[in-house]
């Protein structure tokens, strides 16, 4: 690509999204914070699904672990914000190897039923134990990201802090795609038995992106719970996690950035179509369902394979 | 006849190896070895058991009775990726190439086992996952060369001629640098001068040093073996030189049908 038109590629959208919260309202701004937050969280079941072959409808419950981990150190014990979300990737990811190694030796429906299981245990937990999570009164009074006095306590400030994050998590993650083991990730998806042949830990490989996953869906939480200042088991329900799947399967399982469109569509679409009134929501009902007929790979697979037709061979 | 520098210890050992389906004895009481360095062929009628003594010694089948010896050391209980690690590596009947992925990307995963980035490594770029991966990308190119697939390179593997993916998936075997290289039906779906070719191919690559074992219908292909076993009904009826084999009785009339 020539260096001008490379610029173009990757200035405009850029600027776009570096103008787009000074021009939106406050409303739409504090939906593409969302947007921002399920992208990591939905990048991690992307990333299952499509180079693992995982449906995973578990990531609620990291989501959620990441979230009351925060909440618990940073409201009740007054620490920094690192040390919840610390506290959070290391227990969600514990959780994660643990549950992972047993349950991974499952496949296709009863692997999704297993992970399943794990959402409805964590959303049930979750509730139960109130002397933890505050069970349905939640906990609040949970302080604001502030690094150096600057405190991420508005739409747009924070804005600024989740989408940069988000990105470099991408980056990663497209790093971890073009080197050793994601090509491993690939070949196993393509071909187990060959995989076997020559010597890949199938197994292990996909502990290891469990846990990777897990992580994300606790960093997302741990940032949502500093954004809303209060977490409540609402947030963490099964229904979560099938959001997290819906975006990713929307945006395309097989690119990288696709649950960045995958998670716009489920923020922003509702709402924008709310204006329609009570209609709105079978309307969202049947673009979703459009979406899914007409754009098998995702809105990610369908730019990325109009995008190399339209290449010169 | 006799291609590559055949030594008396053999790298592979079947010993007493049996294997039922329900009430169908597939495999009774299999003996042979396969020496270090030679290139040994398997034949056999269909239904002789081929296939399942094929993934017996792979690993994706557990023997009922009788065990599996790789350089000496029992591996008739390890799994698949175990033996592959030890370095006995093995193509299928039907290709089994990763279809999405591109040529050039199926042969740098056969480098996968001698390397060691991790996935944190690999995220950060870290100076040794460069390393690997320019190391992967050199070997790829160099195997692609090797076995006439320069110029599909970067295509995906799922989209060249059936023929070709045969070569692929060989290619990748030869990548991971096996000791005993199992090959399954290699000819099969290949013409006449494909199969030539082939022919020069397992030659040159036994004269390189990789043991392989040849499990194949085709005397044209098989030939190429300095010793065959023949397999009948779930027993090796017959092994030594093609010559001696073409003119054994049994064989003759179990298989051959002359």
């Amino acid at each position: 690509m020539p260096p001008l038109r490379r610029a173009l590629v990757w200035g405009i959208p850029l600027l776009v999204w570096a103008a787009l919260p000074f021009v939106a309202t406050r409303h739409i701004v504090d939906l593409l914070v969302f947007a921002g937050l399920y992208t990591i969280a939905g990048l991690g079941v992307a990333f299952l699904l499509g180079q693992c072959g995982i449906v995973s409808l578990a990531q609620s419950v990291f989501y959620g672990i990441g979230a009351y981990c925060t909440a618990w150190f940073c409201a009740h014990k007054g620490l920094p914000s690192p040390v919840g979300a610390a506290a959070g990737i290391a227990l969600s990811t514990a959780i994660a190897a643990l549950v992972g190694w047993p349950i991974l030796r499952l496949s296709g429906h009863f692997l999704a039923l297993a992970t399943l299981a794990l959402g409805i245990i964590g959303q049930v937990l979750f509730l139960e134990w109130d002397w933890l999570t505050g069970g349905t009164l939640g906990i609040g009074g949970i302080p604001r990201i502030a690094p150096f006095g600057f405190a991420f306590d508005t739409p747009l400030r924070f804005y600024f802090l989740v989408w940069p994050i988000a990105l470099l998590l991408l980056v990663l993650h497209h790093n971890l795609l073009h080197s050793r083991n994601g090509l491993a990730l690939r070949a196993m998806r393509d071909s187990p038995e060959a995989a076997a042949v020559l010597g890949l830990d199938i197994h292990r490989l996909k502990v290891q992106m469990f846990v990777l996953s897990a992580a994300l869906g606790s960093a997302a939480g741990s940032l949502f719970a500093h954004y809303v200042t209060f977490v409540s088991v609402d947030s963490f329900a099964v229904d979560r996690a099938i959001s997290f799947l819906l975006l990713a399967v929307l945006g395309g399982v097989y690119t990288v950035w696709g649950p960045v469109l995958g998670a716009l569509f489920i923020t922003v679409l509702p709402q924008w179509l709310s204006r329609l009134g009570d209609i709105h929501a079978f309307v969202f009902a049947a673009a979703l369902i459009a979406a899914v007929i007409l754009l098998p790979e995702g809105f990610g697979g369908a730019i990325r394979n109009w995008w190399r037709a339209r290449a010169p061979k | 006849m006799t291609m590559g520098t055949e030594t008396v210890s053999p790298l592979l050992q079947i010993a007493q190896v049996s294997h039922s389906f329900g009430g169908l004895h597939v495999l009774r009481g299999v003996d042979f070895g396969v020496p270090a360095g030679s290139l040994t062929g398997l034949i056999g009628p269909n239904g002789a058991g081929k296939s399942t003594l094929f993934n017996i010694i792979s690993g994706f089948l557990a023997p009922q009775r009788g065990t599996v010896r790789f350089d000496g050391r029992d591996i008739t209980r390890d799994t698949v990726q175990t033996r592959s690690r030890a370095g006995l590596v093995r193509t299928f009947q039907t290709p089994k190439v990763f279809g999405k992925l591109s040529v050039r990307e199926n042969l740098m995963i056969g480098c996968y086992r001698h390397l060691a980035s991790g996935v944190v490594g690999n995220m950060l770029r870290s100076s040794r996952s460069r390393g690997e991966m320019e190391l992967m990308h050199a070997r790829a190119t160099e195997a692609g060369e090797r076995f006439g697939l320069s110029e599909v390179m970067e295509r995906p593997a799922g989209q060249v001629p059936a023929g070709m993916q045969r070569l692929v998936e060989l290619a990748r075997g030869y990548v991971t640098r096996p000791r005993l290289l199992m090959l399954d039906e290699p000819s099969s779906g290949l013409n006449t001068t494909e199969i030539g070719q082939l022919r020069e191919l397992l030659q040159r690559l036994n004269r390189e040093g990789i043991t392989i074992l040849l499990v194949s219908h085709d005397m044209q292909l098989v030939d190429v073996a300095s010793r065959v076993h023949v397999l009948c009904f779930g027993s090796i009826i017959a092994s030594g030189a093609m010559v001696q084999i073409k003119q054994d009785e049994r064989v003759r009339q179990a298989y051959l049908g002359v």
